[in-house]
């Protein structure tokens, strides 16, 4: 179960913080599919914030795929965000490519500023 | 507005009245006592006035009376003592009820009205109108209670010394007739209704007790003054020779009777046994006193009629406190034209 | 209009004595059911007399309002209402406070509700009302209308007596009341941020009159806060607030068009529009309270 903290100076939007605070909690493995979110009345009786609000954050999670509202019952989650399992082919070679890397001299930053130029190269417009 | 007199329809079951009831008691319940202990306590005075006070000052005319022959002592303390405790229970009985009726009206609706608990059980879904008329009745039934059964203990005490007691007050004393009679206890429920009204008015508690005291002295002078008119009075004749008019009761009017019947003011000048007083009584051509007066037999005409006009003013009152309130908080049901938007 | 409105007012005003001055006046504005409503404006500004007069604890001088699609006084039953000085019997303990309010009411009454209230301020239900603090009787007072279990829940200043802690706990209790039975919450407070997070609805009141009525977040999205050059021409939008400083000006716009591309803009926090419109009286009203006007 995820418990929402909601920080009021922040300067973000109080239900991004919610979607923001759900997508962690995916990433992480703490929240997994077919787990169940807390209902609106749990998420304002701890945090004092507007059901609507919960509520509005809840339907963003939905329009993106991450959950799924069934009726009477509550929200659950639809899939995980979790990263690539660790014996994928993909980490296998970029495990390989780090090694290569360290045995030619880098150091953790020069791999970290190749990789990040790389990464910007073909991800570009994507966050 | 006859709306006002039925409970208005809350959609409530009619069960749920005795709660409200049952709370009244309960939150005025220091008042409830007092005013329990008041009425036991002047009852019980009352019992003792007419009962071991009489027999005691019964005793001492006796022995003041044997004396009268006998030229011997006698004890005046027993006749002092009923006569004194006899005016204290009298004064008592007309005004304290009164007072208290006038005083509990104006706090009952004007100190919760200040502090916000009135509007709590507005809120608590029992109407305006039902509250007012569940402070109203409780207190009403009490005071009507008490006060009636004082009347009727001090027309009992007064009763014992009649015909035995030289020093017992004719049914025609100011504060016998009232004392004795169930105009006093009208008298405390309109106390006590204009009380309440003057509390919706002021909200605050003591300008309410100000108004209530002056509305309810302003109700019993009038009172005092239209009582003898209320009835027709019987008129007697007598002859100039004794002196005063015949006939004893409440007087209304009383003079000189000419030859031709007409009725003119008495010149007070001391009888018709003073020559210069006969002199002036041939020159007014009076050939003997009227007097226009209630004998006893008007007692109850009197008493009820006073009763009646007291209660019908009493419930105007009350319907105006209704009215008042209604004004002040608005309707409890859409009837009235379109209100809703 | 669609669904029931939780309160709709004409045309309201309210004068206290007849040669008394005006406490509420032209006021229009409809509350749809549902909504948590913050009621804003600073202190003498007609929020308790609006409260009231929903509560159906006055009736107005002129117009109408409407409370639940009836008169305030035949809703009673469905409303529920938490005065500002939280007036209770003295005299009653808290338990009795409570069993009162059970008699006093419907079969609506849910006692485990304000049980539940008064137990988790540790209070003792056997204390006298007149022995505890402003922020214990606060509570006892949320307990009635909770427990109650009303459509409409009337505050005014509800929170101003408790800590921050019991502040924090009380609104998380409103929020799942609302989130729970849908209760329309409406409650005032002359401090913007308490209610900025818990509330949707906005009803300003300044002078007693309705400055701004709407959604929260449809009124900022209506205003823009602009930076722009002294120079700049702000026709023809609509102009809250407007401030020079030097080279600069500063200002809380509503825009008609689209603005000028060279203007630096950002939105503004619930706090700053407010006190943008109380700053300024002469401000015009909210669209949204204009067209009311107009469909009422």
């Amino acid at each position: 179960m995820v418990e929402y903290r909601i920080d009021r100076h922040s300067g973000v939007a109080t239900y991004v913080q919610i979607v923001q605070q759900t997508k962690q909690a995916l990433r992480l493995g703490m929240l997994e599919p077919g787990d169940k979110l807390p209902t609106a009345r749990e998420v304002v009786e701890a945090t004092a914030i507007n059901p609507n609000t919960v509520l509005k954050a809840y339907r963003e999670l939905e329009r993106e795929g991450l959950v799924e509202a069934r009726r009477g019952l509550g929200t659950f989650i639809r899939k995980g965000l979790s990263i690539t399992p660790a014996d994928s082919p993909l980490r296998l070679e970029l495990d390989d490519w780090a090694e290569r890397a360290r045995e030619a001299g880098l150091g953790r930053d020069d791999v970290a500023a190749l990789f990040t130029a790389v990464l910007d190269k073909h991800f570009q417009g994507e966050d | 507005m006859t709306a006002l007199a039925t409970p208005p329809v809350t959609g409530r079951p009619a069960g749920s009245s005795p709660h409200l009831l049952h709370w009244l008691l309960r939150l005025h319940r220091p008042a409830l006592l007092a005013w329990t202990v008041f009425v036991l306590v002047l009852g019980g005075l009352l019992l003792w006035v007419g009962g071991p006070l009489t027999e005691g000052a019964v005793e001492g005319w006796k022995q003041y009376h044997a004396c009268e022959t006998g030229g011997c002592a006698y004890d005046p303390s027993a006749v002092g003592r009923h006569k004194d405790w006899y005016m204290y229970t009298t004064f008592a009985v007309i005004g304290v009820p009164v007072l208290i009726a006038a005083w509990s009206g104006a706090t009952l609706t004007s100190r919760e009205l200040e502090h916000g608990t009135a509007q709590l059980a507005w809120t608590q879904s029992v109407s305006p109108a039902r509250w007012l008329a569940a402070k109203l009745a409780v207190p009403a039934v009490l005071v009507a209670v008490g006060s009636g059964l004082l009347v009727g203990l001090h027309h009992w005490a007064w009763s014992t010394g009649q015909g035995r007691l030289d020093s017992a007050k004719s049914w025609y004393d100011v504060g016998t007739y009232a004392a004795n009679g169930p105009a006093t206890a009208a008298m405390a429920l309109a106390a006590l209704v204009i009380g309440a009204l003057f509390g919706l008015l002021k909200r605050n508690s003591l300008g309410s007790l100000v108004g209530s005291l002056c509305g309810t002295g302003l109700l019993w002078s009038v009172m005092a003054i239209a009582t003898p008119h209320l009835w027709p009075t019987v008129t007697k004749f007598s002859s100039l020779k004794n002196d005063v008019p015949q006939g004893s009761g409440i007087i209304v009017d009383q003079g000189l009777v000419t030859s031709t019947g007409a009725h003119v003011a008495d010149p007070h000048c001391g009888g018709s046994g003073f020559a210069s007083c006969q002199a002036r009584y041939t020159k007014l051509d009076a050939v003997g006193y009227y007097n226009d007066y209630h004998p006893q037999s008007h007692y109850w005409p009197l008493q009820l009629t006073a009763t009646a006009i007291i209660l019908a003013v009493t419930a105007l009152l009350a319907l105006a406190a209704f009215r008042l309130l209604r004004r002040q908080t608005g309707p409890s049901a859409p009837a009235r034209k379109a209100a809703a938007v | 209009m669609t669904g029931t409105a939780a309160i709709e007012a004409a045309a309201l005003g309210k004068r206290f004595g007849r040669r008394g001055g005006w406490a509420l006046r032209d006021c229009a504005f409809r509350l749809p059911a549902g909504r948590v409503c913050a009621v804003v404006g600073p202190n003498g500004a007609g929020k308790s007399t609006l409260l009231t007069l929903a509560a159906g604890l006055l009736a107005p001088t002129e117009g109408a309002i409407s409370v639940l699609g009836t008169v305030p006084g035949a809703a009673r039953e469905r409303v529920a209402y938490v005065a500002q000085d939280k007036p209770l019997y003295p005299q009653l303990s808290v338990a009795e406070t409570l069993r009162m309010g059970a008699d006093l009411n419907t079969d609506r009454w849910d006692a485990s509700v304000a049980q539940r209230i008064v137990d988790d301020g540790d209070l003792n239900p056997k204390s006298r009302i007149r022995t505890l603090s402003g922020g214990q009787c606060t509570r006892v007072a949320l307990a009635l209308a909770l427990a109650k279990r009303p459509e409409l829940l009337l505050l005014d200043e509800p929170m101003a007596d408790l800590d921050p802690l019991a502040r924090h706990e009380m609104m998380g209790l409103l929020m799942a009341q609302a989130a729970e039975s849908g209760t329309t919450i409406v409650m005032s407070s002359h401090v913007v941020a308490e209610l900025e997070d818990s509330c949707d609805h906005l009803l300003l009141i300044g002078g007693g009159r309705v400055r701004l009525a709407g959604e929260i977040d449809e009124l900022l999205a209506a205003h823009v806060h602009v930076s722009a050059p002294a120079h700049a021409v702000l026709a023809p939008h609509t102009v809250v607030e407007s401030r020079t400083t030097g080279r600069q000006l500063s200002a809380l716009v509503r825009p008609s068009s689209t603005l000028d591309t060279d203007w630096r803009t950002s939105t503004p926090s619930l706090e700053e529009l407010v006190l943008s419109y109380l700053r300024n009286p002469e401000a015009g009203a909210a669209p949204a309270a204009k067209t009311e006007e107009t469909a009422v």
